[in-house]
């Protein structure tokens, strides 16, 4: 009886302990999170009728209504973030992957060049990395790749239709690039958490390095190829440079077209919410997990 | 590779049963021969693909640096590609004139390091309550940590917006900095989870040796467990003091007078006021070029370029032992 007693009271320390704990993350949750959050979508769902005071009038769903039936500009802009999304995110994460490979092989300089693959994080995340992409240097870059991967005459042979593909290509691909540092990163620690002993395993049956990346990396690197993928949905979706963040600032802020603005921030972020849950849904199926937490 | 292999312990086998010592030797240096230069080949690969990669990767850096050098004479050459035949520094001292650079290097580094010292006090203190403690409703709470990294800033603005404005806190600073303080701000969510990962990985003896020496909980985690979590620290420090350093939206947002803006944001009005200083004058050239332009981009990164060298390798440690993934 008396034992357990004193077990009750260490529980119920223990619990106000943790709420001592989040206390101020509660705060923040309420102020700038939960308020913001039903006041966005009250907002969403009205219309305001006096700016001084922000007095605003129920009118149901209109605002959604308007940016599916009204606005031109809303829903092909939604189509094409959605592709390029759905084309850049493997792109990303299979480089990265293969960048963090190459980087966790025993190298010289491995530090310097870890060093170099996160520099375009830290020139810019935002508009500095814009700026001078609107100078043209992913251009220049390509140029410089074109003298090395592919002569003129090969371009020439295969004709200008053909090269401009290339061309696209390359541009595309060396603008994910320099988003994709973070991504390096994680999977670089990733793979140094793969214990080696595995990989000594499978090279006493004779395994080669090929099977070895099927076999063993590809599934003990699962749960980051998850999270990387989260991430990379997330970054790009919240990316000043994105279209619809872009349209989203104007209607609202510099056109003041508050409740719209709401709405479509609302219809955006529910779309991101969907994917990401589906990302967690089809990861259930193909990811490895060693133990339950 | 694994036929190969397979072919060769047969011939091993067979030499062996012959019993011929010269011929095992000499078989024997030729498969380290045909490894040694598989290797060397292979290895040849990996540099020549890293190194092809790495330009791609620094190539914007040297493109900054190596423009901001070039006088006006430089530029229309188109000879001079990647060596300017003279070092011209007084682009330099135009940008950093037209940006102020001063006044708004000193509002950008004191609004970081505070967003940045209050996302490591309030995450980690945040985190250490997520991950030792089991209260009710820890998980749901937790779940709305995760939501907070996924909704884009862009959908909360407008009410935010309106609530700092009946704060009064437009044109302050305090919009930027308090939510940081208290677990928010900008991906203050990410820190906290980093924090997590690193405490639910942290042996539990440390702390229940001070609770057992009398110390408070609070206490307790100030003092053992704050000064052991260096690695998620570093790690949460450099990336909050990168995105805090690079982002603008927040700031032309919320701070009206551009008196309070950061350097980031000062490079496109900088770009106006160059452009509109000279308009149809020869001097405008001298005044507004790429070089100008890219000095003042180089100018606007070089101090977080530097905070970041100095701390990279720390970082890179870090990102490796904070237990991100696992």
């Amino acid at each position: 009886m008396n034992n357990r007693r004193i077990s009750l009271r260490g529980r119920t320390l223990r619990v106000s302990q943790g709420y001592l704990f989040v206390f101020p993350w509660i705060i923040g949750f309420l102020l700038f999170f939960v308020y913001p959050l039903v006041q966005s979508i009250h907002l969403s769902f009205s219309k305001i009728t006096s700016i001084k005071g922000f007095k605003m009038e129920w009118v149901g769903a209109a605002n959604y209504i308007k940016a599916f039936v009204w606005d031109i500009n809303f829903v092909p802009m939604f189509i094409s973030v959605v592709k390029s999304t759905l084309v850049n995110t493997p792109i990303i994460i299979v480089f990265s992957l293969f960048i963090a490979i190459l980087l966790n092989k025993k190298i010289k300089f491995r530090a310097f060049f870890r060093e170099i693959f996160f520099l375009p994080v830290v020139l810019g995340s935002g508009f500095i990395m814009q700026e001078l992409i609107d100078m043209g240097v992913q251009q220049q870059v390509i140029d410089l790749s074109k003298i090395i991967l592919l002569p003129q005459q090969v371009l020439q042979y295969l004709g200008s239709n053909f090269s401009a593909i290339i061309q696209n290509y390359l541009n595309l691909i060396t603008l994910l690039l320099w988003k994709s540092g973070v991504q390096i990163l994680l999977f670089l620690s990733g793979l140094q958490s793969i214990s080696k002993s595995l990989y000594e395993a499978a090279r006493c049956d004779s395994a080669t390095e090929w099977e070895m990346f099927w076999k063993i990396t590809l599934p003990m690197i699962s749960p980051i190829i998850l999270l990387n993928v989260v991430y990379t949905l997330v970054d790009s979706f919240t990316d000043i440079n994105n279209p619809i963040v872009t349209y989203l600032v104007n209607v609202s802020i510099k056109q003041f077209n508050l409740e719209y603005g709401a709405a479509m921030g609302w219809i955006y972020f529910i779309f991101i919410f969907i994917m990401i849950i589906l990302m967690f849904i089809l990861s259930k199926l193909f990811i490895h997990s060693s133990y339950e937490r | 590779m694994k036929g190969k292999r397979g072919v060769f312990m047969r011939k091993l086998k067979e030499l062996k049963r012959e019993g011929s010592s010269y011929k095992l030797s000499y078989f024997f240096i030729k498969i380290k021969r045909i490894k040694y230069w598989s290797n060397f080949i292979y290895r040849l690969g990996i540099y020549i693909l890293l190194f092809g990669l790495g330009l791609v990767f620094i190539f914007p850096f040297l493109y900054m640096i190596v423009t901001s050098l070039k006088s006006p004479d430089d530029l229309i050459d188109i000879t001079v590609r990647w060596i300017p035949k003279t070092i011209y520094w007084s682009n330099y001292l135009v940008a950093s004139g037209a940006l102020k650079y001063f006044t708004y290097l000193k509002n950008s580094i004191f609004v970081t390091v505070l967003c940045v010292i209050g996302h490591n006090i309030s995450c980690s203190y945040i985190a250490y309550g997520y991950s030792r403690f089991k209260f009710k409703g820890r998980d749901f709470l937790f779940m709305f940590v995760l939501l907070s990294i996924i909704i884009p800033p862009e959908v909360l603005v407008t009410p935010l917006y309106i609530q700092y404005s009946k704060f009064r806190w437009i044109n302050t600073y305090l919009p930027l900095i308090v939510p940081s303080f208290l677990g928010f701000g900008l991906r203050g969510g990410l820190y906290i989870f980093i924090f997590r990962q690193f405490f639910l990985g942290l042996p539990k003896d440390l702390e229940n040796a001070a609770l057992i020496d009398g110390c408070g909980c609070i206490q307790t985690f100030w003092r053992i467990i704050f000064p052991v979590a260096k690695a998620p620290i570093l790690v949460s420090s450099v990336l909050s003091m990168i995105w805090h350093w690079n982002d603008s939206f927040e700031a032309t947002l919320y701070l009206t007078s551009s008196k309070k803006w950061f350097l980031p944001t000062m490079l496109p009005k900088m770009y106006d006021t160059l452009k509109s200083l000279q308009p149809d004058d020869m001097m405008a050239a001298i005044f507004y070029n790429e070089g100008v332009i890219m000095a003042g981009t180089f100018l606007t990164v070089l101090p977080l370029l530097l905070a970041y060298l100095f701390l990279q390798r720390q970082f890179m440690e870090g990102i490796e032992r904070s237990g991100l993934v696992e």
